[in-house]
């Protein structure tokens, strides 16, 4: 039986002055008719309607919240515009990062590359972190690129390329400059690309970055984590080896 | 926290490699023998850092005899630091190639540390058969953990003949008492049912500390077929503490023994044709099994006009395993004319009473205590039936206990059972008014201190760990 869409135009009148405090009860129809939507494609482009609506109007920070999340179940490309205009606002960022990591079209990957290269700081950190989370192998370029820049963003980057483990980003990671706070970012992740490549049987390429972080590290590290960087690289070239 | 972070970072990336399917793919021969130099490379460089990744190589990696016995045989003596040569002879255990033993053997035969040793010792058991049991026998004697290394091999060695060859060693005469103790031992953790037979004949071993041993091993192992051989173990024993244990294995597997009621059974059976003097030896101990056959034989003895004969009867009957015989010994204790008599029945009273499976709720046992402390004419007894009073974990019981404590000759058993219900923190904590008012009493009155400090702990909720009997 088809969901009675006349029936969500209270609740959504509800969502629409909703704020943290209020009563959520009087939107709860939303998540039923969330959870059919599953199954109704157009119950879903309604749903995916009113929820777009509500992003791009002056509702409340804990309205849009809501939406993100429902949206990061149901959403598709149609809703990824709404939650694109999101990315670069300090406040909306994260949840709309929420939701575009979780819609499987290719559109959200693109609405987070764009936003790459528009966001500075934490915000940069957040795109680097969900294309990474989505496995967005077309975003190891510019990911790459924030290499050599501002630590933090290079730490998280490192830690995305890794979390890719593709050839560009091993050499990416070969590449960059391992220092500082950054030096311990790109080795795990360099040794991550090592383990992807075992995995899949490409034992040359592991076997290449273990004899790199292995000289990178010496035959006499001086401190506990140079210590566990040697016996990782020594296991992995055991491993690569044999 | 970064750091931590960081390097459990680093190590699951390290640990993850072994099981990963791209490192299980065939290898070349020249491959293998690079990872085999770096490997060894890695244990000779005694770097306890690369020792766990050498070791794992060597558990899992690094197929074929060829290695194992170039590891055993060459890297294995060169080796200077023991740590290195004891985390070596684990893997090779580990690794399970029969190849590594004559170089595990060798380690095992020779003057090496004793943790080295130990490590040979359980490679030899690891990867040995019966062939290497006279090596780890000759082991059995040595101090401290290599003795009990050596002990530990035996038990656990697999091979079709071990449990044979153990069990002729154990049939040597000539061999030292304590290795042929430690052998029974050893047949008995085994498990194996071929053992027994051994076993039973252990248990009338001209040596009294083999027949000990064996009999406790009948006692955890033995079942209905082995009670003969159980009752020619006690009437073998000596008298003492060697007939205490042995009755009490054979008690054991005429009552806890998944088939308890057929080895009764057969001793009953046994009991009945065997000679009056045996009959007379057997029963004390029958009468702990109990059971109402058992209790005609017993209630027929107390009725005979021979003294002798009652005093077997009552001897019996004081033992019996449950309250079943409450109201008889009650009875008999309020009629007896003799001392010795009376003490007997009442000793039987003062044991059962408390008894945990006695087949009485905590209120009757307490009634049944108040019964019989009225029989006691001497304050040892009174003591005893105190102390045992704790065994009724309820706050009656404390409220039964607690006015001794007023009464010099008698305080410190009353003290002791106060303490002892204290100890069970669900009681105590369900009565804690009336526990620490009765805590407090009992550190104004008693004068032996660890009474005095299980008191203190108890008050402030601290439990108290009992010594454990050597």
């Amino acid at each position: 039986m088809a969901f009675d869409i006349a029936t969500l135009d209270a609740p959504f009148t509800a969502l629409k002055a909703f704020n943290w405090g209020s009563d959520a009860n009087a939107f709860k129809p939303i998540d039923a008719a969330v959870i059919a939507a599953h199954a109704d494609a157009t119950l879903r482009g309604e749903l995916e309607k009113r929820f777009g609506q509500l992003l791009g109007d002056d509702s409340s920070r804990a309205t849009k919240e809501y939406v993100c999340r429902k949206l990061a179940m149901i959403g598709t490309a149609a809703s990824v515009p709404a939650l694109a205009a999101l990315l670069t606002s300090e406040d909306h960022s994260h949840m709309a990062r929420f939701a575009l990591e979780r819609i499987a079209a290719p559109e959200a990957a693109e609405a987070l590359r764009a936003a790459l290269g528009k966001v500075q700081g934490a915000l940069k950190i957040g795109m680097v972190s969900s294309l990474a989370s989505r496995g967005d192998k077309a975003s190891v370029s510019a990911i790459a690129g924030l290499l050599g820049g501002d630590a933090a963003i290079a730490a998280a980057a490192a830690e995305a390329l890794g979390t890719l483990r593709t050839p560009e980003a091993a050499a990416a990671l070969a590449g960059a400059k391992a220092e500082g706070g950054v030096a311990a970012a790109i080795i795990d992740a360099r040794l991550a690309c090592a383990e992807g490549f075992l995995a899949k049987g490409d034992r040359a390429a592991a076997k290449a970055i273990y004899e790199s972080v292995n000289a990178a590290v010496g035959a006499e590290p001086k401190t506990h984590r140079e210590r566990a960087v040697r016996v990782a690289a020594k296991r992995g070239l055991l491993a690569s080896a044999e | 926290m970064f750091l931590r972070r960081e390097l459990a970072a680093v190590l699951v990336a390290a640990l993850s490699l072994s099981a990963m399917p791209g490192t299980r793919a065939e290898s070349t021969p020249a491959a293998s023998r690079e990872v085999f130099d770096t490997v060894v490379e890695l244990i000779r460089s005694g770097d306890a850092d690369m020792r766990p990744v050498a070791m794992e190589k060597v558990r899992k990696g690094l197929k074929g005899e060829a290695f194992t016995r170039e590891l055993a045989e060459k890297v294995l003596p060169e080796l200077k630091k023991p740590e290195d040569q004891a985390a070596l002879l684990a893997a090779l255990a580990d690794r399970g190639d029969p190849a590594a033993l004559p170089g595990v053997v060798a380690v095992a035969k020779g003057q090496a540390a004793p943790a080295v040793l130990t490590a040979a010792i359980r490679g030899v058991s690891a990867l040995g058969g019966a062939d290497e049991l006279p090596l780890l026998m000759s082991l059995l004697a040595a101090d401290g953990a290599i003795g009990e290394a050596a002990r530990g091999a035996l038990v656990a060695i697999r091979a079709s003949d071990v449990s044979a060859r153990l069990v002729q060693a154990l049939g040597d005469a000539q061999r030292p008492s304590s290795d042929r103790v430690a052998l029974v031992g050893i047949l008995a953790e085994r498990r194996e049912a071929a053992a027994l037979p051994a076993l039973v004949t252990a248990a009338v071993d001209a040596d009294a500390a083999v027949r000990a041993a064996a009999m406790k091993a009948l006692g955890t192992l033995g079942g209905p077929a082995e009670v003969p051989g159980l009752v020619a173990g006690v009437l073998a024993s000596q008298a003492g503490a060697e007939r205490g244990d042995a009755e009490r294995a054979l008690v054991l597997v005429c009552t806890q023994n998944r088939d308890k009621e057929s080895a009764a059974a057969a001793f009953l059976a046994l009991f009945q044709v065997a000679e009056p003097a045996t009959r007379e030896a057997l029963l004390p101990t029958l009468a702990r099994v109990g059971g109402p056959a058992v209790m005609a034989i017993v209630n027929g003895l107390i009725a005979s006009p021979d003294a002798a004969q009652r005093k077997l009867g009552l001897t019996a009957l004081s033992r019996w395993p449950d309250a079943t015989v409450k109201d008889q010994l009650l009875e008999l204790v309020g009629k007896a004319a003799d001392e010795e008599e009376r003490r007997l029945l009442l000793g039987g009273l003062i044991r059962i009473a408390p008894l945990p499976d006695n087949g009485l709720d905590p209120a009757q046992k307490l009634a049944l205590v108040e019964q019989t402390m009225k029989l006691c004419t001497r304050d040892e007894e009174r003591s005893r039936l105190l102390e045992r009073a704790a065994a009724i974990r309820t706050v009656e019981t404390l409220r039964y206990v607690l006015p001794y404590v007023d009464q010099p000759a008698l305080a410190e058993p009353a003290c002791l059972s106060v303490v002892e219900l204290a100890h069970h923190q669900k009681l105590r904590d369900g009565h804690k008014d009336e526990f620490v008012k009765a805590l407090d009493k009992v550190l104004a009155t008693t004068k032996n201190d660890e009474v005095a400090e299980r008191a203190n702990r108890y008050k402030i909720g601290k439990t108290w760990e009992r010594k454990k009997k050597t």
